[in-house]
């Protein structure tokens, strides 16, 4: 109807510019228009006694609007379009052909997308547009058609692919990218800078997308997210997170190279996609410990190589060292020391002041430890992995002690947990402290008593339910339900208002209301904590003998802190499988946790078979002290990496890490369409996102497109059957109303 | 007789036997039982009220053995601990017999005249689970050979199977925060009277202990001394101050080791 009224389609009048080509100088035009008002009101003035004002009004309205109809056609309107050179131009049509596009029933998806593709240019061979073929995976690569093309790339990475394409016909008449694709990136997506490095190239991406977004008969381990590193004998706790598009049931199970450590069944709900499932794992020996992750198929799952995944994790048998400062002398105090006295693999060196002018040390390693206070230097306190600070004032120590307190937080990444006492937190005057920042509240001034002798019942939050820390049994129901009967704590304090990245983990029921008890928060590189109360050795004394509950709070609390600490050395490999390899990212510092610079850094690769070789980690730009490198390994497997700095041609430190890498795995996982990944590619370089059943708008897509060489068109349309329809209509009203006010 | 003279005897026998039992009860309440909400200070000094022999039962005006220099040696040694240490200490002691379940809620516990005491089953089961919580026992003022079996005959029915040794001279017990290298009996206030430190046979002051499997003391055996009326008698123009002053700093780093070990 539109194609009819006006003679053009729609979209022609919303991609052209309305132009006038008449060439009547404006002076001759004003001349006219002067002239026909003249005569229009000459004319009607003659005739005012045949006719009341209204009336006259209204035909004098409607000739004018004639007139200016008239005026407008002697301008000669026409639209200007801009459309691309027959002949002249270039378009890149790009085929995912990475290997989730394997993935299909009756027919795949790089089926689906090699039909698209053919079916755009067959559809309207007046394009005369020169066609390059791209294969896209983990890389873009040029080729002369799609006919041997196969779902075989490792890796998919869309942002790299598409700038390659753009880089190479840079200069040729580039007037589009036709992507088909089923978005799924493994390179992690595509990030703003990609989008925006993309764009800055002017040329329009147009996507089409294939394969489906939902997949109902496939469950995928998207995730397994457990700590790459643990002590001998100690829990670890593993989040295993399950995609799903339908209700399901199945089992995970967990393998310690070929020994089950765990199975679990698991109910995949109806109402969620994505279920985690919470995992225990005790690895008793030092060494490498290669876990899998495995969920059963479900009927009809055709793709099974998503269903595992594997990690590796090292047991070593690392000390953590804690210090503990405590002002007086109280039962918090032994029991902790005692619930922590038979783990092995923290050190708790203490400080305690026993009288005003006694300070009396446990767990020393050595006489001179400790020997002269609490520390005074960064050394001195940084050999620490977590600090506690029990009921002491804050001004026994001095500004330099505290400073450096916060640079143990912030800098060096220990945790430290404030605990409650006459004298600690709000009484200790810790708010006005150096530290404050650090703390996870704002404390109440030290001139109003915020500790309290009372029992109370502690509960824990929503969140502390799900810390593996607080876990007091090996499910999270049992653990509540030890928690439910846990007595009073002996006493407790007001922390003051929380901080907007705190998080409280327990409360206690106090005669005001519930109260926050053990409360944390990152800062900086670190982690503080606040227990808000200093009676929780009534667990232990108010529980029989047997009973582990006090014992494996603090072992647990102090084993997340720690856990938290980085060390001054270290070495990080990460990636799953994907194009990208295995990222290595070693850190540097020195005693006092300051980054070292002055180094070059070699990493020596093994993989499980004895294969070596050595890379240089090039430094960080924005990271003093982080060297980083890409590792391409060559095989599946377990790989292992040794970071090795030298200063002047001498090794002086040595960092290790190690990883289980599988090739090409990563195609088999987050396979679904990703289509606001396509929709967001298109709408940032000005292209469209298609449909499969969209493909009709693909040649005027290309055909006008803002891109590459082009020519204006010219097309009058003075000649639509609006505009006589319009004339029809404004001279036959006119008629109508005269007749009917019988002024004819 | 007068006329209702025996209707008011009556009367009077009554009330009075209501007013003592009123007291009696609220005496026994205050000193056990009561639900303990709210703490007076970290440190309480709780004197434990023990099932005694026949020989150490009071009756007739006496005091019952475990009441022994009740209330000043806690009053004095409680001031001097708040004095000395910065341990929160309250200001009053506390008295809870074995198998008042407010017993956990004090990780120290002091018993005088052991010799007398005699523990049932039951009790000896709740001071032993107390024990091995973490609690601590320090034991004080019997002598010779008949009260240290007296003593030894109910420690046993607590640990059949934990030997009573002598504490080392090394121990943290003996260093915490005095270091008590020196071993001297401490006497009882009729040292005053007669000048001679023991009593009975007890000759040779003995500082035993009880241990658990981690090598901490559990149980502190203070034999053939008086610790306690060392406290009490500090006050006392009379009694030997060096005594008194030995007496806190054994009472005190007892108190330190139970609060740190």
């Amino acid at each position: 109807m539109f194609e009819f009224l006006f003679k053009y389609p729609r979209d022609d009048y919303a991609r052209s510019e309305l132009i006038y080509t008449g060439d009547w100088p404006p002076w001759l035009l004003a001349l006219l228009i002067i002239a026909a008002l003249a005569g229009i009101s000459w004319f009607l003035y003659r005739r005012r006694d045949f006719a009341r004002p209204p009336q006259m009004l209204a035909v004098w309205l409607l000739q004018l609007a004639m007139l200016a109809v008239v005026i407008w056609l002697l301008q000669q309107p026409t639209l200007s379009t801009e459309q691309l050179r027959a002949g002249e131009n270039v378009v890149a049509f790009v085929l995912d052909n990475s290997e989730s596009m394997a993935y299909g029933e009756s027919e795949s998806r790089l089926q689906q997308a090699m039909r698209s593709l053919s079916a755009t240019l067959a559809d309207d061979s007046s394009l005369e547009l020169s066609v390059q073929h791209y294969e896209l995976a983990d890389r873009a690569r040029l080729v002369s058609s799609f006919l041997e093309s196969e779902a075989s790339g490792t890796g998919t990475s869309i942002a790299a692919s598409l700038t390659d394409v753009l880089r190479e016909a840079r200069f040729s008449p580039l007037a589009a990218i036709v992507l088909s694709s089923d978005g799924a990136d493994t390179t992690g997506g595509l990030s703003f800078s990609d989008l925006a490095e993309i764009a800055g190239f002017g040329v329009p991406v147009h996507t089409i997308a294939v394969g489906r977004e939902s997949i109902p008969e496939d469950i995928e381990l998207t995730d397994v997210m457990l700590p790459n590193r643990a002590l001998p004998g100690s829990t670890i706790t593993a989040r295993v997170s399950i995609r799903h598009d339908a209700a399901a049931s199945t089992r995970l199970k967990v393998y310690n190279g070929d020994d089950l450590l765990e199975s679990l069944p698991v109910d995949l709900q109806p109402d969620t996609k994505n279920t985690t499932v919470w995992v225990n794992i005790k690895l008793a020996d030092a060494g490498h410990h290669h876990i899998r992750f495995s969920v059963d198929g479900i009927p009809g799952e055709q793709e099974l190589r998503n269903n595992s995944r594997s990690t590796l994790v090292e047991v070593a048998d690392q000390k953590y060292r804690v210090l503990y400062f405590e002002g007086e002398p109280r039962w918090e105090y032994k029991f902790m020391r005692r619930a922590l006295n038979d783990d092995e693999d923290l050190q708790i060196a203490s400080l305690l002041r026993v009288s005003p002018n006694k300070f009396y040390r446990q767990g020393i390693e050595s006489p001179e430890q400790l020997e002269n206070g609490f520390p005074t230097t960064r050394d001195e306190l940084f050999v620490y992995d977590a600090l506690i600070i029990g009921s002491v004032e804050a001004a026994s120590l001095t500004d330099e002690q505290q400073a450096i307190i916060h640079d143990f937080v912030s800098e060096r990444g220990g945790s430290l947990l404030m605990l409650a006492g006459p004298n600690g937190l709000g009484n200790g005057g810790w708010g006005q402290s150096r530290i404050a920042d650090v703390l996870p509240v704002r404390l109440p001034p030290s001139t109003t008593n915020s500790f309290f002798r009372k029992k109370a019942a502690v509960v824990l939050t929503p969140q502390g339910a799900d810390e593996q820390m607080l876990r007091l049994a090996d499910t999270a129901d049992a653990s509540r339900k030890l928690w439910s009967k846990l007595p009073e704590v002996a006493d407790y304090q007001v922390t003051g208002n929380l901080k907007p990245a705190a998080v409280t983990l327990l409360q206690v029921m106090t005669d005001i209301g519930q109260l926050p008890l053990l409360i944390t928060q990152q800062f900086g590189r670190g982690h503080c904590y606040i227990l808000a109360s200093g009676g929780t050795w009534r667990w232990q004394m108010s529980m029989p003998v047997e009973d582990q509950s006090h014992e494996t709070f603090w072992r647990q609390l102090l084993r997340a802190m720690v856990a938290h600490a980085p060390n001054r050395i270290s070495l990080t490999a990460s990636g799953d499988g994907g194009s990208t390899g295995v990222s290595l990212r070693a850190e540097f510092r020195d005693d006092a946790f300051r980054p070292i610079d002055d180094i070059s850094v070699t990493a020596i690769v093994t993989h499980q078979d004895g294969d070596s070789w050595s890379i240089d980690l090039l430094p960080s730009v924005d990271e003093p002290g982080v060297f980083q490198a890409d590792v391409s390994p060559t095989a599946s497997g377990n790989w292992y990496f040794e970071a090795v700095a030298e200063r002047n041609g001498e090794p002086i430190e040595v960092a290790r890490a190690s990883i289980h890498y599988e090739s090409g795995q990563a195609e088999y996982f987050n396979f679904r369409r990703d289509s606001l990944a396509l929709q967001r590619l298109s709408e940032a370089t000005g292209g469209r996102y298609l449909e499969p059943d969209e493909l009709d708008a693909l040649p005027d897509l290309l055909r006008y497109s803002s891109s590459g060489l082009t020519e204006t068109n010219h097309r009058a349309i003075w000649d639509a059957p609006a505009v006589f329809l319009l004339l029809l209509l404004l001279k036959g009203g006119e008629w109508l109303l005269r007749r009917r006010w019988s002024t004819i | 007789m007068p006329k209702g003279f025996y209707s008011t005897l009556i009367a009077i026998t009554a009330f009075t036997l209501i007013a003592v039992a009123v007291a009696w009860g609220q005496s026994s309440e205050s000193g056990s039982s009561r639900a303990v909400r709210e703490a007076p200070g970290e440190f309480q000094f709780v004197r434990l009220a023990y099932s005694a022999n026949r020989y150490g039962r009071g009756g007739w005006g006496r005091r019952q053995m475990w009441q022994t220099d009740w209330p000043d040696a806690e009053h004095h040694f409680l001031k001097g601990v708040s004095r000395l240490t910065r341990v929160a200490a309250a200001e009053q002691g506390r008295i809870l017999t074995p198998l008042d379940d407010n017993i956990y809620d004090f990780p120290w516990i002091y018993a005088v005249e052991v010799g007398y005491w005699h523990l049932n089953d039951q009790e000896a089961a709740r001071i032993r689970e107390y024990l091995l919580r973490g609690g601590f026992l320090m034991v004080d003022d019997f002598h010779g050979t008949w009260e240290w079996s007296s003593f030894v005959a109910s420690m046993q029915r607590v640990f059949p199977d934990r030997p009573i040794v002598d504490i080392p001279e090394d121990d943290e017990a003996f260093h915490v925060i005095y270091d008590l290298d020196q071993r001297i009996q401490i006497p009882s206030r009729m040292f005053i009277y007669s000048g001679v430190t023991w009593e009975r046979d007890g000759y040779t002051p003995h500082w035993r202990g009880i241990y658990d499997d981690a090598g901490r003391l559990m149980v502190s055996i203070n034999f053939n001394m008086d610790i306690g009326d060392a406290w009490e008698h500090a006050d006392w123009p009379d009694y030997p101050e060096n005594m008194t002053a030995l007496a806190y700093r054994f009472g005190i780093n007892y108190l330190i080791y139970a609060m740190t070990h």
